[in-house]
């Protein structure tokens, strides 16, 4: 009934949460894509026309992730103009690719397989260019383009690159060979990969193909904050039961005043409780309206049931010793709000632990916030059932426990 | 002339043991990091049915009475009885179901209505359905709030908190209340009927101990008076023998600065 009438309240309690959670994932929709989810406009200059122009152009069209440009405004660009724009910042990258290039390479395999021949007692006659300088397909990156994907650019030229000179070099063999009483009708075919890659999930599941994204990182992570912060409300009504004497009143009453406040913790819990599968609901329904991915929840509804009750009980009983060390509303107000927010930037909700340094994740793992976000990672990405969480739920029940006696302590200590 | 010390407190005697509602003995109290005691043997009595004023300057060691009378505050040494009954652990449930306490300040949630108040600490007390309800009904018509149940507490004035803070205490009937300053910050025409109610409550046999500043209303409202002054009682008896005890005092207020003096207490 205090709840429901305390507008502010429930505000805190489950409209602020949604909003965030619906902000965060959105603004955070970006970073967390692959690079696979992500289009680049990449400026090619191809000075060489020839076939190294066209697989490059081919290949990074291929993979999804590029969109090459050529032209600007129907013309085609020079290197000079496509490194203004990439310095200006229009584009992230510019692909030049040197006149020759294509001959080079060729001429290169030609060079191999005549040598070959020579040692198989064939005659050399394929041609081999005398260019004695060596040429180099230039990237123009845009200062500001970051280091990961200067490497992602880097990896997959060089593939394109060696992807040529093989195919060149396989054709150049072959031609040879045949002529060397090869059959007409022998294609000669040659399956250079051997042995290739194949993706697979660790989890028990194979069915569910959950990636690690905005909405499944924000949801989960922002939830357990919002579900902290009932350390406020908490927090500041016991000190204001202390202060009007209902805390006297209720201790005069016959009967454990234990009983009254376990009943109390029980109701946050369940306001925690409740909040938590507010928030998923939100993940679920409501931000894939806004063109973000569902999220997924895993198989053991039960394990995540376990574990929302135990970060509510966690939530709870930091919000019970916060209002019992502090005398007024504001200073509760501030050191829980505070406080909270330490912990949550500690224990990876802000950014995923795995991309902290290894101090910051050692230092991660004290918070109780990422005990519960792992447990809930563990559910959801993982696909892990009851059996699981059993470490995180002895971490955070623990956590409640400690708190709890020092809030029992102090509260002893006040009264002699 | 200061008459202080123990020399004034009537010697307890064992035939009065059976008919006080309230025998206090030697009580000590320092509290944890505390420079001076609060309590520096407290001892006092008075008999069932009476109205006693526990009266003294800001320090004295009133609170920390209450509070050990109550069970919230355990005492270094010394004892307390309450009817037949030793204020210890073994007892501490069936003191508290004894006595009703109205804390000075306003105990009651102020999102709730005046019923919904009543019916929470009711309900902490044992009482449900329409017994209870009737008997909500019965105290707000007596305090004048039968039209004010269902508003919100926020909304009222002091003087209506104050007498839902009274009703929120007796809803059990106690055998002993315990007010602290239940006056405070009222108006004139809430003052008369708290005071009033008062006096009818005593009448229907209910001990009532009160504290207040305002010497001129325990006066009105006493038969007993209890002076203390840093932690120890320095005289007891019927106001209007204390008035009449010293030829220079007019009333009680004359009484509490004869025995506690002039001197501010910061």
């Amino acid at each position: 009934m205090l709840l429901l009438r305390d507008r502010t309240g429930l505000t805190l309690l489950f409209v602020m949460p949604v909003v965030l959670i619906t902000v965060m994932a959105l603004i955070e929709d970006a970073p967390f894509r692959d690079y696979q989810e992500l289009k680049f406009d990449i400026l090619t200059v191809d000075n060489d026309q020839g076939r190294l122009g066209k697989y490059i152009r081919e290949g990074l069209g291929q993979t999804g992730q590029f969109r090459v440009v050529d032209t600007v405004n129907g013309n085609t660009v020079t290197e000079q103009q496509a490194r203004a724009m990439v310095n200006e910042g229009h584009y992230q990258i510019c692909i030049i690719i040197p006149k020759g290039a294509t001959g080079a390479i060729v001429s290169n395999a030609n060079k191999i397989v005549n040598d070959i021949s020579r040692r198989m007692g064939m005659p050399d006659v394929l041609p081999v260019s005398n260019r004695k300088d060596s040429l180099h397909v230039t990237v123009y990156f845009d200062p500001a383009s970051k280091k990961a994907f200067k490497s992602a650019i880097h990896q997959a030229l060089d593939n394109f690159l060696t992807q040529v000179e093989t195919d060149l070099l396989l054709e150049r063999i072959k031609k040879q060979l045949k002529k060397k009483d090869v059959p007409e009708n022998d294609s000669m075919h040659i399956e250079l990969k051997a042995v290739g890659l194949k993706e697979q999930l660790t989890g028990p599941s194979q069915e569910l193909d959950v990636i690690s994204n905005s909405v499944q990182h924000n949801v989960p992570a922002w939830s357990i904050f919002a579900m902290f912060f009932i350390v406020i409300p908490i927090a500041g009504n016991m000190i204001r039961e202390r202060e009007d004497g209902s805390l006297l009143r209720m201790k005069l009453i016959p009967g454990s005043y234990l009983a009254i406040l376990t009943g109390k913790m029980l109701f946050f819990v369940a306001v925690c409780v409740v909040q938590f599968y507010l928030m998923m609901q939100v993940g679920i329904y409501l931000l894939p309206l806004l063109g973000l991915p569902r999220l997924m929840l895993g198989q053991s509804f039960l394990a995540a049931f376990i574990v929302a009750t135990g970060i509510g009980l966690a939530a709870t009983s930091y919000g019970i010793l916060v209002g019992t060390v502090f005398k007024t509303p504001n200073q509760a107000l501030n050191f829980g709000a505070i406080s909270i927010v330490i912990l949550s930037a500690i224990g990876g909700i802000w950014i995923p632990l795995e991309i902290m340094p290894s101090h910051m994740q050692f230092i991660g793992h004290l918070s109780p916030l990422s005990w519960g976000l792992d447990a809930i990672n563990n559910i959801y990405l993982r696909n892990v059932g009851v059996s699981h969480i059993w470490v995180d739920m002895g971490k955070l029940v623990m956590f409640a426990a400690v708190l709890l006696c020092i809030a029992a302590a102090i509260e002893k200590r006040r009264l002699s | 002339m200061r008459c202080r010390g123990r020399s004034t407190i009537p010697e307890i005697v064992e035939s009065e043991i059976i008919m006080t509602s309230m025998l206090v003995q030697d009580l000590h109290k320092t509290y944890k990091g505390a420079l001076e005691p609060s309590l520096k043997g407290l001892s006092f009595s008075f008999p069932e049915r009476s109205i006693v004023g526990l009266l003294g300057p800001n320090g004295a060691g009133k609170t920390t009475t209450i509070s050990i009378l109550c069970g919230l505050v355990k005492a270094d040494a010394g004892q307390v009885q309450l009817f037949d009954l030793t204020q210890n652990a073994a007892n501490r449930e069936a003191i508290k179901q004894l006595i009703g306490v109205v804390p000075q300040q306003i105990a009651l949630f102020p999102h709730l209505t005046a019923i919904e108040n009543l019916e929470y600490f009711g309900n902490l007390y044992g009482l449900k359905g329409k017994p209870l309800r009737n008997l909500i009904d019965q105290y707000l018509q007596e305090f004048g709030l039968e039209k004010a149940g269902n508003k919100q507490i926020r909304h009222f004035s002091g003087g209506m908190k104050r007498r839902t803070n009274i009703i929120a205490s007796i809803l059990h009937h106690p055998k002993l209340l315990i007010l602290d300053e239940p006056t405070a910050g009222v108006d004139v025409q809430s003052r008369t009927m708290i005071l009033q109610f008062l006096r009818n409550y005593n009448q229907q046999g209910v001990s009532i101990v009160y504290t207040s500043h305002l010497l001129d209303e325990a006066q009105t409202i006493c038969s007993e008076v209890v002076i203390i002054d840093e932690g120890r009682a320095v005289v007891q008896g019927g106001t209007e023998e204390l008035i009449q005890r010293h030829a220079e005092c007019r009333n009680l207020e004359d009484v509490f600065l004869h025995y506690t003096g002039h001197a501010l207490r910061d």
